[in-house]
């Protein structure tokens, strides 16, 4: 992965981040001030404290995500397989035989555009045989999207 | 533009069985010599303005009430009637198709124009099926199944007699093989495909195959052979399965609907209807009895319809190609190419474990509407079912290993804890408040608790996998367990999966990509050393250069 990876990655979950605190931010306010009888008394008088409470408890997720997911995130082409490494909490390992794989796709979201990456997306006729790996410096990408597809063009065998 | 609107009825062209009478003759320029477009039969005609009643009768009946018994609402009738008749007609006049050498042209052109073109080695089976209204009429529908993905993509054709449906069938699936071969082949020479209309034109099933010339790659031809005809003493197995058990719901659900759809519209109003309902509901031992009327209709209707899809199961092995026909009114005929069935999955609920039976629908590359056309067998017993998927594409011939005991304590939780939780609130609100509500409350959630110790421990002893060489099987589930046998060859890749909860375990969910079916087959919680060891097993060429590095 490339070191730039890391600011993606922190990127979208700040992007997250700001999306879950304001919907909170806004539930907070509506239910506040609702008067409703269910609401207990201690929330209606301070509802701010959800957001606030829900900001602590993702900070720490914020902060540990992009390092951690660059400390798992790995892919390798040896022996005509395509094995990626991806997760955070959850854990995926992929392994791809180029032979079977139908296209190779390299895509760029604007903020991958701002930092020179890009997404590579392998699919195979299975979804869980496909494969995407995120965060890749731009020509490392299309050079390895290149090589797969004129690899997966040699091999190509018609079982599926 | 000067496109002609329609193209005249078909003269019993080369491709000539088809036994189209001259319909509403257009007067238009002569056809383009040496084509003979086929057109659908003008009887389906009759077909769309009768489908098309139930939304036309609606306004017909409130024209009829409001407007009294004049002249005029005859009127407004007619032309409703009159109309969706024209446009029937015009449909039907602008759709045509032939076969073109090498591919099937399915056209309509009024004045833009629309051909889709498919060529017949795409062809990958052929579904026809006969809805009640064709039935009657003695017509088909024809599906053909491309491999391509979305219904959009598929060749339909609405409408055929059944002596052309039978014929099309024979020369689409010959034809794809032929085409096949010379593509794979040139030993093809000398070998003519020539769509006799004898052959074509006999309503009988069973002519079709003994028809079939010799394959000059050296596959021999094989005549109809007869897998299995499920005896109908095998119908009584259908409410085991669940399946159409919620029909009597839906259909009180659609009458309540009508009748208030109706009510509007017959003048009674919404308000009459609403008084049935409040007067149901203030009689509430009634409407308990309807409910309970209803649950006990249940398995007979379910059962009924079960009987009613599954009528006469006949699986055939046919020129390659695997058939398996059903149902008693809409009678349905499925051809799967059998170079294209990677596996078959073998599913049973409870209830049918424990009569011993089970269903199983094949794995097919490409096959569109899995779920209706790739069903192999109803429930059968389940030596049957082994014996028949063993013969029709090939058994499985290895123990199933289990998974670490681990595995069994993850089963257990999951199965216990969404009901224990629940339990816990309640007892807990019932010793707040002390009432007896909240206390059943707590009891009923423990009694589901207490259920999910026997499924957590089925579902332990559900998993498994293995692989026999030629073919990987996984199995899982309880109320549902399903076991999928897959062709190593039609593995795509490996994908493994590790939740926070897992990694806690140290098991893994391993997952066989699969390019046929549902994509995926999951071997749930296996062991560190099964999930690296098993792709290894069945794939080791793909898995060699890791291993010596480790994971």
């Amino acid at each position: 992965m490339s070191p730039k990876a890391v600011r993606l990655w922190l990127a979208e979950a700040l992007f997250g981040f700001v999306l879950l605190v304001g919907c909170s931010i806004l539930v907070a306010r509506w239910v506040g001030g609702s008067g409703w009888s269910w609401v207990p008394g201690w929330f209606a008088d301070d509802p701010w404290l959800l957001p606030v409470v829900l900001g602590v408890l993702t900070t720490p997720f914020l902060i540990a995500e992009p390092f951690v997911r660059y400390a798992v995130h790995r892919w390798e082409l040896s022996g005509d397989v395509v094995y990626t490494r991806s997760g955070f909490l959850t854990r995926e390992w992929v392994f791809v035989p180029v032979s079977r794989i139908q296209t190779v796709d390299k895509a760029q979201g604007w903020v991958e555009r701002l930092l020179g990456l890009a997404t590579l997306e392998i699919r195979t006729a299975s979804h869980a045989g496909s494969s995407t790996i995120k965060g890749l410096d731009y020509e490392v990408a299309a050079g390895l999207a290149e090589e797969l597809a004129r690899r997966a063009e040699e091999l190509r065998d018609d079982a599926t | 533009m000067t496109e002609p609107p329609s193209h005249p009825p078909a003269p019993p062209g080369p491709e000539g069985s088809s036994p189209i009478p001259a319909g509403p003759p257009p007067l238009l320029p002569p056809p383009v010599p040496g084509r003979a477009p086929l057109r659908l039969s003008p009887k389906v005609l009759l077909i769309q303005p009768v489908r098309m009643i139930p939304s036309l009768l609606l306004p017909l009946v409130g024209l009829l009430f409001v407007g009294g018994f004049s002249g005029k609402s005859y009127l407004w009738a007619a032309v409703g009637v009159g109309v969706t008749f024209a446009i029937a007609v015009v449909r039907w006049a602008i759709f045509s198709y032939e076969i073109v050498s090498d591919r099937l042209e399915i056209k309509r052109s009024l004045i833009s124009r629309s051909v889709r073109t498919i060529p017949l080695e795409r062809v990958r089976g052929v579904d026809v099926s006969t809805p009640p209204m064709h039935r009657l009429l003695g017509l088909a529908v024809l599906k053909i199944d491309t491999g391509a993905s979305g219904d959009a993509e598929e060749g339909k054709l609405d409408g055929v007699t059944l002596e052309e449906a039978e014929r099309l069938k024979s020369v689409l699936l010959r034809r794809t093989r032929a085409a096949r071969a010379a593509a794979h082949s040139a030993t093809a020479s000398g070998e003519t495909i020539s769509p006799s209309a004898s052959d074509g034109a006999s309503p009988s099933v069973t002519a079709a195959g003994p028809a079939a010339p010799p394959r000059a790659s050296g596959v021999a031809a094989e005549a109809d052979r007869e897998i299995i005809s499920v005896p109908w003493t095998w119908l009584l197995y259908g409410p085991l399965s669940g399946a159409y058990l919620l029909t009597p719901f839906a259909l009180a659900g659609g009458a309540v609907g009508l009748a208030f759809q109706w009510g509007d519209d017959l003048g009674f109003g919404r308000d009459a209807a609403l008084t049935v309902g409040e007067w149901l509901w203030e009689h509430p031992y009634l409407l308990l009895a309807v409910v309970l009327l209803l649950v006990v209709a249940m398995p007979v209707v379910g059962g009924v319809m079960y009987a009613v899809f599954n009528w006469n199961f006949r699986l055939t092995s046919r020129d390659r190609y695997l058939v398996a026909e059903r149902g008693l009114i809409n009678r349905r005929s499925v051809s799967l190419e059998a170079r294209r069935v990677r596996g078959y999955e073998i599913v049973e609920g409870l209830a049918e474990r424990w009569a011993g039976v089970a269903r199983v629908w094949a794995i097919v590359t490409g096959l569109g509407d899995t779920q209706t056309r790739g069903q192999l067998l109803p429930d059968v017993p389940r030596a049957v079912a082994f014996k028949v998927t063993g013969e029709a594409i090939g058994s499985y011939r290895a123990e199933l290993r289990p998974h670490p005991p681990i595995a069994r304590n993850r089963r257990l939780f999951r199965a216990i804890a969404p009901w224990l939780l629940p339990a816990a609130a309640t007892a807990l609100t019932a010793l707040l408040t002390a009432e007896a509500a909240w206390w059943i409350a707590a009891v009923v959630a423990l009694l589901l608790a207490g259920t999910g110790i026997p499924l957590g421990l089925d579902r332990y002893r559900s998993l498994g996998h293995g692989y026999d060489g030629v073919r990987l099987a996984v199995r899982s589930g309880s109320l549902r367990r399903s076991q999928a046998v897959v062709e190593r060859r039609a593995v795509v890749g490996w994908h493994l999966r590790q939740t926070w909860f897992q990694r806690r375990a140290g098991v893994y969910t391993l997952t066989a990509g699969v390019g046929a079916g549902k994509g995926g087959y999951s071997a749930i919680d296996v062991s560190q050393s099964q999930a690296i060891g098993f792709p290894a097993e069945v794939t080791p060429e793909w898995l060699a250069p890791f291993m010596e590095k480790g994971k």
